[in-house]
């Protein structure tokens, strides 16, 4: 077997439209600062200049963002990606592997590192990643959410704008953040904390927005999943 | 890798066809293992790889450069002939199957069936012969190839729609019997046409699948025709139904086909005491869930139930999700090169 994996595969988003209709692949992998296997060709991103995988191993996770393409800019567009997750979910490159990056926390928030790599997807060559605010307006309801840090990795999530008609929506919104992100619930409902106990707003800025329905993100996620089955022609829906 | 290997790949398929000994337990794949990295990998992207000879032997070559198989197998999906007898084919695009739109049938009765002339010269069957002889002159003889010829049933659905045809499988067994009749001819010529190219076997898939169709009607409809095929197209045939057919693997045993493609939904153990050793059983790693979803430990215990329970021939229950991660499917050949070392 002549291709090397970089790791375990997180996620895939098998075309994309902003280079060629590739496959670009997140993948996660141990830091064991072990050098990588000589440049063939095919690993574009991250090991084809020979350098280290990875700074010296400290046997935590790292984020490998991965084409097998070798056609003309899917390494640019590796490198690219790679840069906006740094951006939207505040990662830290690691110096040397422009499409090799780790949380700053030294911890590993593999849910919410997915979505961020979906979202970078969607940023084509002129879309420039910039870290979203911790404020959100729900259009449904017309209020407005917004998270705040109150130390130690936890965050609260607010709800103004509330008509005397309705509920807050801060609540399921802080279910929403947890689930996305698989954050630990806090004290009451409208607390979610990382595990880690460190800060992560661009994270939460990124997952705020979805956190409004997550049932959608489920659904557009199942979907994305079910292409590429092939049904008995018995069992297909037409 | 095994301890000892004194086979090449192709010699240990075909004797586990036979039901012969073998060094260790090949790794087939009698369906589809193509993903879209792999695509990606050797730029041979869906469609194109269904209907350029080229990408579609390239692509195949993975299954054994890249993913250990004692074979490989270019026929990616089951419309290839369809397509041939006029069926609308939706291509789709590199992250889908390609499928037969199967509400616009292209026959409504028995006598509509007219076999296109010079259909098994259509691109998209002449694909498939072509591949196949790249693959031969590229792999000569380390490699098994298998081909693929669909069955009448799965060519009556493609051709009839599913519901038409199941209903007047109810409602005519005679008609119904006549169709399969008439659609035979291009089991055998296309399986025909893969021989001639250089095939070592043949995968026969025909979706008598266990949530539609029972075993008897199996027996009624299938068994004596399967059987003839075994006879007519002189290399082994692998049998490829999905869903749970534990209940018609006794009759699959008697048609003297070489081996049975089975599905996740019957146990390897029970799946081997219900064709007593009559026919070779492959598979039968669960894809949706397993491969897809679950990753390489689940791979590694499904493949462990499948050599202990002594399935002749290892691979996935069908065609693989396209998004199916490598080591996923690299785990199989992991652990079966592990089992025997």
């Amino acid at each position: 077997m002549t291709v090397t994996i970089p790791g375990r595969r997180i996620e895939l988003v098998p075309m994309d439209p902003h280079c060629g209709d590739i496959s670009i692949a997140l993948y996660a992998r141990q830091n064991q600062g072990e050098l990588a296997a000589p440049a063939d060709g095919v690993e574009l991103a991250t090991p084809a200049d020979g350098v280290e995988l990875a700074a010296p191993g400290d046997g935590g996770e790292l984020a490998v963002v991965w084409t097998f393409s070798r056609r003309p800019g899917a390494a640019e567009r590796v490198k690219a990606v790679a840069r906006s997750i740094a951006v939207l979910a505040g990662l830290e490159p690691v110096e040397g592997r422009p499409a090799t990056l780790r949380f700053g926390c030294g911890d590993w928030h593999e849910a919410a590192l997915r979505r961020a790599f979906l979202e970078a997807c969607k940023l084509g060559p002129d879309g420039e990643p910039a870290v979203r605010p911790l404020e959100v307006h729900d259009r449904q309801t017309g209020q407005a959410i917004r998270a705040v840090h109150i130390g130690g990795g936890t965050y609260r999530v607010e709800a103004s704008g509330i008509e005397e008609s309705q509920t807050s929506r801060a609540p399921a919104v802080a279910r929403g953040l947890a689930k996305l992100a698989q954050l630990d619930p806090g004290p009451d409902d409208v607390t979610v904390a990382f595990p880690c106990g460190a800060r992560h707003d661009a994270l939460v800025g990124l997952l705020l927005p979805r956190a409004l329905n997550v049932r959608a993100v489920i659904r557009e996620e199942e979907m994305q999943a079910a292409r590429g089955v092939l049904s008995a022609p018995s069992a297909r829906q037409e | 890798m095994s301890a000892v290997e004194t086979m090449t790949s192709r010699e240990r398929v075909l004797a586990a066809l036979r039901r012969e000994p073998v060094d260790r337990t090949p790794l087939v794949n009698p369906t589809s293992v193509a993903t879209v990295e792999l695509m990606d990998l050797v730029d041979a992207p869906f469609p194109e790889a269904n209907r350029e000879p080229e990408l579609m032997a390239r692509l195949a070559m993975t299954g054994h450069t890249e993913l250990g198989f004692d074979a490989v197998m270019p026929v990616f999906s089951i419309i290839q002939e369809s397509s041939a007898l006029g069926c609308k084919i939706q291509w789709e695009q590199k992250d889908n199957w390609p499928t037969v739109r199967m509400r616009e049938p292209v026959y409504e009765t028995v006598d509509d069936i007219r076999l296109p002339d010079g259909w098994i010269d259509h691109p998209d069957t002449q694909c498939v012969i072509q591949a196949i002889k790249i693959l031969r002159r590229e792999l000569g003889d380390e490699v098994a190839i298998i081909g693929k010829t669909m069955g009448p049933w799965s060519l009556a659905y493609h051709t009839f729609g599913v519901e038409p045809f199941l209903l007047l499988s109810l409602d005519d067994p005679k008609a119904t019997a006549e169709v399969l009749r008439r659609l035979e001819q291009v089991t055998i010529d296309f399986g025909l046409a893969q021989i001639e190219a250089g095939v070592d076997a043949l995968t026969l898939p025909d979706h008598a699948t266990g949530d539609l169709v029972s075993g008897e009607y199996y027996k009624r409809y299938l068994q004596e025709m399967h059987a003839a095929f075994a006879e007519q197209l002189p290399v082994p045939l692998i049998l490829h139904i999905c869903g749970r057919t534990v209940d018609r693997m006794g009759y699959i045993a008697e048609t003297g086909m070489a081996a049975f493609h089975f599905d996740s939904k019957n146990t390897p153990a029970e799946s081997m005491a219900a064709v007593e050793g009559r026919i070779s059983l492959v598979g039968n790693v669960n894809n949706p869930e397993t491969l897809f979803a679950k990753g390489p430990e689940a791979v590694r215990a499904e493949v462990l139930a499948n050599l202990e329970a002594g399935v002749q021939m290892i691979g996935p229950e069908c065609a693989i999700p396209l998004q199916t991660p490598i080591e996923s499917l690299r785990a199989i050949s992991e652990t079966v090169h592990a089992y025997h070392a």
